[in-house]
C-alpha cells in the first residue's frame, strides 16, 4: 500500500517547488491547512504528497491606516482575527473556528454568518498569491482597497478548494469594529420565527446576522449602542449553536425560499442553522438517505446541496448536479494544473 | 461596396447592420482618447442573434468587441484592424424586478441609473453609481466592474452581480450563477465581471438591489490646503468611519464645476470634500460627530450639511459632472485611475502637483478620496502635437509615482488599450501569462475584444509583435 508523503515547506518558493516537482513525476497531491475540512469530496485513496500549509504563517504587512492585511495563508484564522482586533478592525466576512487557516477558509470560500451585512468572503481578497499546480507563483488583484487590474484570478481561487493552486498568500480588506456587538433571539412556534426573521432582514436595524434554528430565530446587531438593544420580541440570547450529526450540508437557495426550506427540515426533524436574507443553510445529516433528500428540497427550490464535512458513506455524490460551464472549469483547471495533481477528490465534475 | 454585411443581414433585419462610413468612425471610439478602426457595426436584440453574430464571425475570421454604451475611458470598446462592434444598445428591458431577493434581472444595455429609477418607488435602489450613471450600461458596468462614489461602503459592481448570461466566443450560451450562493464549481461569474469583453458578450445581468438607508446626511467640508482635506480622509477613516461616499474635488476643479452648476461650492477653498454618511439614525448621528470633529481638527473652514433632499442632490450633481466641466478649461482630457494606499494619498498628490509644474501641464483632481482611488485629470488640446507629447510623459510619470507607493493601475475603469502596456509595472512575466491562460480558457483563438488589457506578448513564449498597429491617439 502505498505511503503519503507529508511536506511541510517553510516559504512559498519552498512549496512551489515542490509542485514542480509533483508535476514532473505525476504525483497527486493534497493540501492541508488546518485540516479540520478534511472529510470532504469524493471518497477515494489519500494523494501521494500531503502538503500542509502551516509553516506559512508569517504577518508580512498589518497597514491599521489603509485597514489592509497581508498574511501568509497557513497562518490560523484565529490569530489573525486577534491581530486585527488589537487594532479595533474586523474581518467580518469570513467563519472564524479554531484549527482553520486563512488559506482553508479562502479556499473553500467560507463565510461567516455575518455575510448579510458584510458580504462574501471572496469580497474581502485583494491580492492573492498562488503558487499553480505546477509550481508558478502567481500574484494577481493589488493591495490596494479597491483596484481592477487585470483579470480577477482571486475570485477564481477563493472557493476552488486547492485545485487550482495553493494560496500562499493573501491581502484582506479590514472594516473597523463596530463599537457594540450583541445577539438577541426568542423561540416560539415556526410560523411566528419566520415572521420575525423576515421582519428583521427588510428592517432599518440592518442586522450582521438573521438564522433560524429549530425553535429559535436569532439576530446579530452591531453599530451604536444604542442600535444594539432587543427588537420587539427577542430577548438579549448568544451565538446560536451549530447543528451536529455525523456529516453537514451546505444548502443555498434563493433567499426568499428559506423559509419554505425550514418548513421542510423542521417537519422531518433535521438540525439546522439557516442564515436569512443571504440563503445558505447548514444541515445535519446522519446517512446518504438524508443527503439526498436535503438536496431534492434544495433543488426544487432553485438551489443546490453540497457535503461539506462527513465519512466516506455520505459522500458518493458531495455535489450533485454539475452547474453549467463545466467545459470552461475544465479548460481552466488545465491553465492552473496542467497535470491535475492536485486535490483530485475535489474537483466537482470527475 | 462592402461585402462583410451580406452574411450578417442574413441573421440580423438590414437596419441593424451598419457599414455607412461615418457611423463605423463613430464607433470606433469611446470615451477615451483612443481612435480605432471599425469594420461593421451590428445591433442584435436578442441572446440568439448575438450568438448568431459571434459565431458568424468566427467563421469569417474577424474580431468582435462588445459595446454597451461607450463611456469606458480606457479604450475598452474600441475595435483594431476593422474588428466588429456588437453593440447591445438594443437590449435594453429590465426583465424582471424582485423585491424578496431582492434583485434585478436586466438586458445589458439598460442604462445604470434607468435600473435605479425603475426601483426607487419599492425603496430600493442599485448600489454602484458610476458618475457616468445616466448614459453607461449595466452591461458595461460588469464588463469593467464598475465603481462610484458609493463604492466606498458598499463594495464595486462585482459584488452585486448575482448571476449572468454570457455568449462565448464559439457561440456557446451559458447562464452562471443566480440568487441562490455559491453554486459549486469555480466562480465564473465572478471572473467574468472586469473581463473588459474579452471573455464574451454578457447578454442578461441579475444584479442584487439594496435596500434605501433609513437615514443619509451629506455634508461639504471646505480646506484651506490638500494637505489638509487628505488629513481629513485618514482622520475619518482612523475614526473608524467607513462613510458611504467620501469624494475630493480640488480648488481648480471646484472652479470648473460651480460655473457649471451653481451650488454655492466654496470656490476660494483649496479642496472639499464631500462626505455622505448613512444608516440608523443613531448610526448617522455618531458618524456625523465624527466627520465634524475631524474637520474641526484638520482645520475645515466649514462643515456645510446639505438642507434637504434637493441640496443633496445639488452637492451630488456637482460631484457627478465634474469630468464635463472640464470641457470649459480645455477641449481635452487624459485621465488616470490609479489607486494609492490611503495612507499615501497626500504625498502622491503633492507629487501629482509637482508632475503639473514640471510638464507645465493644468491637472485637475476630483476623485474617490475615501479608498485612494484618484483620478487626475490632465486637460490640455490634442490639436497641440508638442502639448499632447508633455501629456503622454506627465501621464506615465502620474502612473509612476503611484505604483512606487504601492498603488495599482486603475481603481474602475479598467486596463483596456490605454494602460495595457503599463501592466509589467505591477505584474511580472509569470503573473501575466497566468492571467492569459486564464483568458485563453474562455476565448482560445482570441476573439474576444483581442489585444485589449494584457500587453502582447503576455503568454510565455508568444512572439512580441511590433506596436506599429495601434491606432493612432493610443498612449503606449
Ligand atoms: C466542525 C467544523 C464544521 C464546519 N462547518 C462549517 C460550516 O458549517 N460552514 C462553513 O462554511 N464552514 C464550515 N467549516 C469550515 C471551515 O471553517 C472552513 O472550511 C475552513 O476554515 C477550513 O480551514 P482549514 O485550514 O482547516 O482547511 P482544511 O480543512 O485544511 O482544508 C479545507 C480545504 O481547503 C484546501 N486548502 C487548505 N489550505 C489551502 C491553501 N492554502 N491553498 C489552497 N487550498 C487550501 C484543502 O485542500 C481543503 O480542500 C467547518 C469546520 C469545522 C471544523
Ligand atoms: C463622465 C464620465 C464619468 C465616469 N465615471 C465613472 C465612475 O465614477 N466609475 C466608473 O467605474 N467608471 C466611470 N466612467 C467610465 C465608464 O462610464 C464605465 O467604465 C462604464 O462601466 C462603461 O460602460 P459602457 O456601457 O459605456 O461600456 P463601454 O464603454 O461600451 O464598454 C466598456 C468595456 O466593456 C465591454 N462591454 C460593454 N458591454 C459589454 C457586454 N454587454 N458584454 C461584454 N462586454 C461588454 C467593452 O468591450 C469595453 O471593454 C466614467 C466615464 C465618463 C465618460
Amino acid at each position: 500500500m502505498a505511503v503519503t508523503t507529508v511536506l511541510t515547506p517553510s516559504t512559498a518558493e519552498e512549496l512551489a517547488g515542490m509542485l514542480r516537482e509533483a508535476t514532473a513525476s505525476g504525483r497527486r497531491v493534497d493540501v492541508v491547512g488546518g485540516g479540520t475540512r478534511s472529510r470532504a469530496g469524493r471518497p477515494g485513496p489519500p494523494g501521494d504528497v500531503e502538503i500542509r500549509t502551516g509553516g506559512l504563517r508569517r504577518i508580512v504587512a498589518h497597514e491599521p491606516q489603509d485597514l489592509t492585511l497581508t498574511v501568509e495563508a497557513g497562518l490560523p484564522v484565529t490569530e489573525a482575527v486577534a491581530l486585527t482586533a488589537g487594532a479595533g478592525q474586523d474581518w467580518p466576512q469570513a467563519e472564524v473556528r479554531d484549527g482553520s487557516t486563512i488559506g482553508g477558509v479562502l479556499a473553500t470560500g467560507a463565510s461567516g454568518r455575518r455575510r448579510l451585512r458584510s458580504g462574501a468572503v471572496r469580497d474581502s481578497v485583494l491580492q492573492i498569491v498562488i503558487a499553480t499546480g505546477d509550481g508558478r507563483l502567481v500574484t494577481a488583484g493589488g493591495r490596494t482597497v479597491k483596484g481592477v487590474s487585470g483579470f480577477d484570478i482571486p475570485r477564481l481561487a477563493v472557493g476552488s478548494r486547492g485545485t487550482l493552486g495553493v494560496i500562499t498568500q493573501v491581502t484582506l480588506k479590514l472594516w473597523p469594529l463596530p463599537e457594540a456587538r450583541g445577539w438577541f433571539g426568542a423561540g416560539g412556534g415556526l410560523e411566528e420565527r419566520l415572521a420575525l426573521a423576515r421582519a428583521a432582514v427588510t428592517g432599518a436595524g440592518r442586522p450582521t446576522a438573521v438564522i433560524l434554528t429549530p425553535g429559535r430565530i436569532d439576530v446579530e446587531l452591531a453599530g451604536p449602542p444604542d442600535d444594539v438593544v432587543p427588537p420587539p420580541g427577542m430577548e438579549p440570547s448568544g451565538d446560536p449553536p451549530a447543528p451536529v450529526g455525523t456529516g453537514v450540508v451546505e444548502v443555498g437557495v434563493p433567499p426568499p425560499r428559506l423559509g419554505d426550506l425550514s418548513v421542510l427540515l423542521e417537519d422531518e426533524g433535521f438540525a439546522y442553522e439557516a442564515r436569512f436574507g443571504v440563503g445558505t443553510c447548514l444541515v445535519a445529516v446522519d446517512d446518504a438517505a438524508g443527503v439526498a433528500r436535503v438536496r431534492s428540497w434544495a433543488v426544487g427550490l432553485g438551489g443546490h446541496a453540497g457535503v461539506l464535512d462527513g465519512p466516506d458513506g455520505l459522500r458518493e455524490d458531495p455535489w450533485g448536479p454539475p452547474p453549467p460551464g463545466l467545459a470552461l472549469m475544465r479548460r481552466l483547471r488545465d491553465a492552473f494544473d496542467p497535470a491535475g495533481i492536485l486535490n483530485g477528490r475535489l474537483v466537482p465534475w470527475a | 461596396m462592402s461585402t462583410l454585411r451580406d452574411p450578417f443581414e442574413r441573421l440580423l433585419d438590414p437596419a441593424r447592420v451598419i457599414d455607412h462610413a461615418l457611423e463605423r468612425r463613430l464607433y470606433s471610439r469611446d470615451g477615451s482618447i483612443a481612435q480605432g478602426d471599425c469594420g461593421l457595426v451590428v445591433l442584435p436584440e436578442t441572446t440568439a442573434e448575438v450568438a448568431a453574430c459571434v459565431r458568424l464571425a468566427g467563421e469569417l475570421g474577424l474580431a468582435v468587441v462588445p459595446r454597451g454604451s461607450g463611456t469606458g475611458l480606457c479604450g475598452g470598446a474600441v475595435p483594431l484592424e476593422g474588428a466588429i462592434v456588437l453593440s447591445v444598445a438594443r437590449m435594453g428591458a429590465i426583465l424582471e424586478i424582485d423585491p424578496e431577493v431582492p434583485c434585478a434581472r436586466v438586458q445589458p444595455g439598460v442604462l445604470n441609473l434607468d435600473l435605479t429609477t425603475a426601483v426607487r418607488h419599492l425603496g430600493l435602489h442599485y448600489a454602484p453609481d458610476p458618475s457616468s450613471q445616466q448614459a453607461c450600461s449595466i452591461g458595461g458596468n460588469v464588463a469593467t466592474n464598475a465603481g462610484g462614489p458609493h463604492c466606498l461602503a458598499s463594495g464595486v459592481t462585482a459584488q452585486h452581480v448575482l448571476g449572468m448570461e454570457i455568449v462565448l466566443a464559439d457561440g456557446e450560451v451559458l447562464r452562471l450563477g443566480g440568487t441562490a450562493p455559491d453554486p459549486p464549481g469555480y466562480d465564473l461569474r465572478g471572473f467574468v465581471v472586469g473581463g473588459e469583453g474579452t471573455l464574451g458578450v454578457v447578454t442578461e445581468v441579475t444584479v442584487r438591489l439594496t435596500r434605501d438607508p433609513a437615514q443619509v446626511r451629506t455634508m461639504l467640508l471646505d480646506f484651506p490646503t490638500v494637505r489638509a482635506a487628505g488629513e481629513a480622509v485618514g482622520g475619518i477613516i482612523g475614526g473608524g468611519v467607513i462613510p458611504a461616499a467620501m469624494e475630493m474635488m480640488d480648488q481648480r476643479m471646484t472652479i470648473a464645476v460651480e460655473a457649471f452648476v451653481h451650488a454655492d461650492l466654496p470656490v476660494d477653498a483649496a479642496a472639499m470634500l464631500l462626505v455622505e454618511v448613512d444608516g440608523t439614525p443613531a448610526e448617522v448621528a455618531a458618524h456625523v460627530a465624527v466627520v465634524e470633529e475631524v474637520g474641526a481638527r484638520t482645520g475645515a473652514r466649514r462643515v456645510r450639511v446639505a438642507r434637504d433632499e434637493a441640496e443633496r442632490a445639488l452637492f451630488w450633481k456637482a460631484r457627478k459632472s465634474a469630468f464635463g466641466a472640464v470641457a470649459r478649461v480645455a477641449p481635452n482630457y487624459y485621465l488616470h485611475d490609479c489607486v494609492v494606499p490611503r495612507t499615501r494619498l497626500i504625498e502622491v498628490l503633492e507629487r501629482i502637483e509637482a508632475i503639473a509644474a514640471e510638464f507645465d501641464l493644468v491637472i485637475m483632481n476630483v476623485f474617490h478620496a475615501g479608498d485612494g482611488n484618484l483620478h487626475p485629470l490632465i486637460a490640455f488640446d490634442r490639436r497641440d502635437a508638442e502639448q499632447v507629447e508633455r501629456v503622454h510623459a506627465a501621464g506615465t510619470a502620474i502612473i509612476e509615482a503611484c505604483v512606487a507607493v504601492g498603488g495599482v493601475l486603475s481603481g474602475e475603469h479598467g486596463i483596456g488599450l490605454e494602460k495595457r502596456d503599463f501592466m509589467p509595472l505591477t505584474f511580472s512575466a509569470v503573473d501575466l501569462d497566468a492571467q492569459a491562460r486564464a483568458r485563453d480558457a474562455f476565448d482560445p483563438e482570441g476573439r474576444m475584444n483581442p489585444a485589449k488589457v494584457l500587453p502582447l506578448g503576455s503568454r510565455c513564449g508568444e512572439l512580441v509583435l511590433d506596436a506599429g498597429s495601434l491606432p493612432p491617439g493610443t498612449w503606449l
